[in-house]
């Protein structure tokens, strides 16, 4: 059964793949951060392409942000302004090479070994689906979620606080 | 009057509005009403010839000026000017609003490094610290707007404002929204990722010809749009008497654009730390609050 959806499915795999291997293949930092978003993006659209629109937008909101803090956070510590410093994107040659074949193995192995059942034809419409997400969110799954909410609420607060200049009286 | 008028209309709407913030964008600098000065500047800047810096990142170089327009063009798509005017209704519009604009940090960012000068990249550093910082709000501000609707089709939400508007019902939400939407189109006050006095037109400083037309272009579409998102968002979106619908969506987002750049006009330039200090400080907890209230108003 090839559809439309099934081509582009292939199409934006394979660019998700590409742009992954792009991300060892630069020579900077922040064309490595940047391919790494491209990627993301690719599998956003695959979300998208595969009816589940909330987590695709959401996937390419999220990672837009990220990759780009990423890029700056490495230019800071690395200082690679230009990207003229030709810098390795990989080391340990032999054993990274090793791991990867070892991984796409298991990877490929798990997916072909995994009763995936039958191709679902019926699912709900966008706006029916972020209603059972909230409602999966807020009964079910509260207590993972919450946990979640109020630990990265916490670092959001502790860091604006660390972030607070404490005004000492200046003794003169 | 059938759909296609209705889309044709609409578009001369949108280009005569995107000239009518070109103009308003002049005047906000220089003081002065110049209706052919747009022509002109688009005119020298698409004949000009193209200066490019040594050892530039050339897949960014080429790159960023489309992503940036085109992710602004994915922006408008989504946003209805009229009850079955939009172009794609997607069922989480609200989310995809912040989803597109986080791009325009991206295509800056992108630009900024690739021009490898000093100045750009500072000002591509720049956009992203404050992009970052007002895209916060902005999710946390969209979330209240979807409670209230309780649905992400942007059409839903201004159903929604039928007997309130939601610039009365979540005052707060509209004036983070509408400081937000200044900083993310990066206009004055907020122009510090292109800063002209201090940066030397930062990320746009190494930039000539067309690539410099299509993100002056692409601002003053930015800027409409964001105008736009506000009018859906908080203005009630088409709703009005006599006038037809989309018409109505049209003056109050050319009016919301005019207020930009107006308080461009009128405002200094926000010190780049204090303007990360006020969104993170007390931006943030604002738009938290304004989930709260929105909350418990709706559960009265």
């Amino acid at each position: 059964m090839i559809s439309v959806q099934l081509i582009l499915l292939i199409i934006f795999g394979l660019a998700a793949i590409w742009f992954g291997w792009r991300v060892f293949m630069t020579s900077s930092m922040v064309r490595s951060a940047l391919s790494l978003l491209g990627s993301m993006v690719a599998i956003g659209i695959l979300f998208i392409i595969m009816e589940a629109e909330f987590l695709g937008v959401l996937q390419i909101m999220m990672m837009g942000t990220e990759m780009s803090i990423m890029a700056i956070f490495m230019m800071m510590y690395m200082m690679d302004p230009g990207g003229l410093g030709q810098m390795d994107m990989y080391h340990q040659k032999n054993i990274s090479i090793a791991a990867g074949v070892i991984v796409t193995v298991l990877i490929v192995g798990a997916a072909f070994a995994t009763d995936w059942g039958t191709i679902a034809t019926q699912f709900p419409g966008p706006h029916e689906q972020n209603r059972l997400l909230g409602m999966e969110i807020l009964k079910r799954s509260m207590m993972i979620f919450e946990t979640a909410g109020v630990t990265i609420l916490t670092g959001m607060i502790a860091s604006i606080a660390v972030a607070l200049s404490i005004k000492n009286s200046v003794e003169k | 009057m059938t759909p296609f008028l209705n889309g044709f209309i609409i578009t001369l709407l949108f280009l005569s509005g995107v000239y009518a913030a070109a103009v308003m964008e002049r005047w906000s600098v220089t003081g002065h009403v110049n209706w052919g000065g747009p022509v002109r500047s688009f005119l020298l800047l698409f004949a000009r010839e193209e200066i490019k810096t040594r050892k530039h990142d050339k897949v960014f170089f080429e790159t960023a000026p489309i992503l940036f327009i085109g992710v602004i063009l994915l922006t408008i798509s989504i946003l209805p000017f009229a009850p079955g005017s939009v172009i794609i209704d997607l069922g989480t519009g609200a989310l995809f609003i912040n989803a597109a604009l986080v791009y325009v940090m991206v295509a800056l960012l992108m630009m900024g490094w690739a021009i490898n000068g000093v100045y750009a990249m500072i000002g591509g550093w720049r956009a992203i610290a404050q992009l970052i910082a007002y895209s916060m709000p902005v999710v946390m501000v969209l979330t209240a707007t979807v409670m209230r609707a309780e649905s992400m089709f942007l059409t839903d939400i201004v159903e929604s404002q039928k007997g309130l508007w939601n610039i009365l019902y979540q005052p707060v939400g509209f004036i983070l929204f509408y400081i937000s939407a200044l900083a993310i189109a990066f206009l004055p006050p907020f122009d510090l990722p292109t800063a002209g006095g201090e940066l030397a037109g930062g990320v746009w400083a190494d930039l000539t010809g067309a690539r410099k037309l299509l993100f002056r272009l692409g601002r003053l579409t930015l800027v409409f749009t964001v105008s736009a998102a506000v009018v859906v968002l908080y203005l009630g979106g088409w709703m009005g008497p006599w006038l037809p619908d989309f018409v109505w969506t049209f003056l109050k987002t050319l009016l919301v654009a005019a207020s930009f750049f107006a308080v461009g006009r009128f405002m200094p330039r926000i010190r780049h730390d204090h303007l990360l200090e006020y969104n993170w400080k007390y931006g943030v907890p604002l738009a938290l609050y304004n989930i709260f209230q929105v909350g418990v108003v709706l559960l009265l």
